[in-house]
């Protein structure tokens, strides 16, 4: 039957992805691949809970199952969670369907040739506007829409094959090696103003004042190694959204000023006026951050 | 000899764009450049094949504009490069660019494994590796952040929300790596040089078996301008600056 299925590995996204679906009068249904993501999705007020029961343990080795269920039902959409497994799954279906799929979507939007969103492009330069037709795929992260009031849903289990080609060995927790900047009030960003590993000192001693954790940009992390990858902030790493972001010696390239643009406060500094980090900052001091940093430490202190 | 195929793009650089206050994009500075992720892709392709004894095929599909890609491409370590010249590359969603990478597949034999960028830099959207995988039925892989081969059989550990997956697979099979999977050294003079030298293949849409036409229509593009107070604190001694910089931050309520 049309309408919008949904999937997420993450249950709280499940809700939130329901409450769009039911809001647009179409006909609202969890897929889920576990009797316990099936048990708990039953309570979200779905119309339907579909269970895709197979051998495999991972997800997206149900891509052409629910592929071939979603032609089949003539869904208008799939819409997925953006977290790396949804990404995935949702690409996979999108694949076999043959159809146009947008991810990690700012808006969604319901239209009568079938759905509009709006995504980022040129690492976040830029915002695109598209139109898909039904059937199509979208993915979507957390808190776009509300979740709808509990409810009791039927579960429906489809007993399906499984891709097995790709073997789960085994799965650990990810061990989270550096802070995670998500729940920091405050952040203060490193870059390559910085000459030496050592000289992030610096940083450290005005984060002790402010409270603030320390971020960093990806060279910084991933080039010079100087800090765990976790800590860059960026398009492909963290986007956080805290209080205020205090970048020291951080020349602001988009790709990392994506990652703080929803800073409440953005303060910034450098030599280089020019530096594009200016443009993105609230607050800014033209002037060596070796100098500066010191200062700004000694006279928070004060305060 | 079994070969590898790695897909790259070739990307306006972002940084290069500018962006008017009426919200319209200038693309007259822009420049284009291998996108950023796809190095290390390509490093992680050099050393598979070391492991598999075997070959580097670069594959990009693009206008004609990605031609200068090749070479840049080829001194990052390739043997051999395959380019689809084709116009439709510049409004290409991910159908199209994944049925024409696997249309130009079809053309290479003896692929045991292709290498994909989780995302490209402009586009980030992480599709087309599964819609490739999908398109070709072959196993597919994302998120990877290690890679093993060890005779057919490839071990990747997959690095996802909260957890780290090691999964295997026998090959062949389409893979997407993260760009933390290696560090990619900068070409020497010499690999420069040599990449000059070595095979090219370039494949028009007629040569290939592809559906070019996008599924998704794009609307209109604005530029995402930020509005910030833009408060720099250019003049006076650094002890001024500090201050005017706490008093700024006094006022907001951060200290």
């Amino acid at each position: 039957m049309a309408g919008i299925y949904v999937y997420s590995d993450e249950p709280g996204l499940v809700a939130e992805l329901l409450g769009f679906a039911l809001s647009t009068g179409k006909q609202a249904c969890a897929v889920t691949f576990s009797q316990e993501d099936a048990d708990k999705a039953q309570a979200f007020g779905a119309d339907k809970v579909l269970f895709f029961k197979g051998a495999s343990p991972l997800a997206e080795n149900y891509a052409k199952a629910l592929a071939d269920y979603l032609a089949a039902e003539q869904a208008d959409l799939f819409l997925a969670g953006m977290t790396p497994r949804g990404r995935d799954l949702a690409a996979r279906v999108a694949g076999y369907l043959a159809c146009g799929m947008a991810s990690d979507v700012l808006s969604l939007t319901p239209v009568a040739e079938g759905f509009t969103v709006e995504k980022m492009l040129y690492g976040g330069v830029a915002v695109l506007t598209e139109t898909l037709a039904s059937p199509a795929v979208v993915t979507i992260g957390s808190g776009k829409f509300d979740a709808p009031a509990a409810g009791d849903s039927p579960v429906e289990t489809l007993e399906v094959p499984s891709d097995m080609r790709v073997r789960l060995v085994t799965s650990a927790p990810l061990v989270q090696e550096g802070v995670d900047l998500n729940k920091a009030e405050k952040v203060v960003g490193v870059g390559l103003g910085f000459s030496k590993q050592e000289d992030l000192s610096l940083a450290e001693d005005l984060a002790a004042v402010l409270g603030a954790e320390i971020g960093c940009t990806r060279s910084i992390a991933e080039e010079r190694k100087w800090l765990p990858v976790e800590q860059y902030i960026g398009i492909s790493g963290a986007v956080i959204k805290p209080q205020l972001y205090l970048s020291l010696g951080i020349s602001g390239q988009i790709q990392h000023v994506i990652g703080v643009r929803d800073a409440k406060t953005i303060a910034a500094i450098n030599t280089d006026e020019n530096a594009p980090i200016f443009k993105a900052a609230d607050y800014g001091i033209v002037g060596d951050m070796y100098e500066i940093a010191p200062l700004l430490t000694e006279a928070l202190k004060k305060v | 000899m079994p070969k590898i195929v790695v897909c790259y793009k070739w990307v306006l650089d972002e940084a290069l764009i500018r962006l008017r206050a009426d919200e319209s994009l200038d693309f007259s500075a822009a420049e284009y450049k291998i996108s950023d992720y796809d190095r290390n892709t390509i490093e992680a392709a050099v050393r598979a094949a070391q492991a598999i004894e075997g070959t580097t095929v670069g594959l990009t599909f693009g206008t004609a504009e990605a031609k200068r890609s090749i070479k840049d491409a080829l001194s990052r370590g390739l043997d051999e490069s395959y380019w689809i010249n084709a116009p439709e590359a510049s409004r290409a969603d991910g159908a199209v660019t994944a049925s024409a990478l696997a249309g130009a597949l079809s053309k290479i034999e003896d692929v045991r494994l292709v290498v994909c960028t989780e995302g490209a830099s402009d586009t980030f959207a992480r599709q087309v590796p599964p819609r490739l995988g999908a398109l070709m039925d072959w196993p597919t892989i994302t998120s990877v952040a290690e890679l093993h081969i060890e005779g057919d059989t490839l071990t990747a550990v997959r690095k996802l929300k909260d957890s780290l997956e090691t999964v295997e697979v026998t090959l062949p099979c389409v893979v997407a790596v993260l760009p933390e999977i290696n560090e990619a050294p900068l070409p020497g003079l010499k690999a420069v040089l040599a990449a000059g030298k070595k095979p090219v293949t370039e494949l028009a849409p007629a040569d290939i078996e592809a559906d070019l036409s996008p599924k998704v229509t794009a609307s209109s593009t604005r530029a995402y301008l930020m509005s910030r107070k833009n408060l720099i604190i250019k003049e006076g001694s650094a002890e001024e600056k500090v201050a005017a910089l706490v008093e700024h931050f006094h006022k907001e309520g951060l200290v």
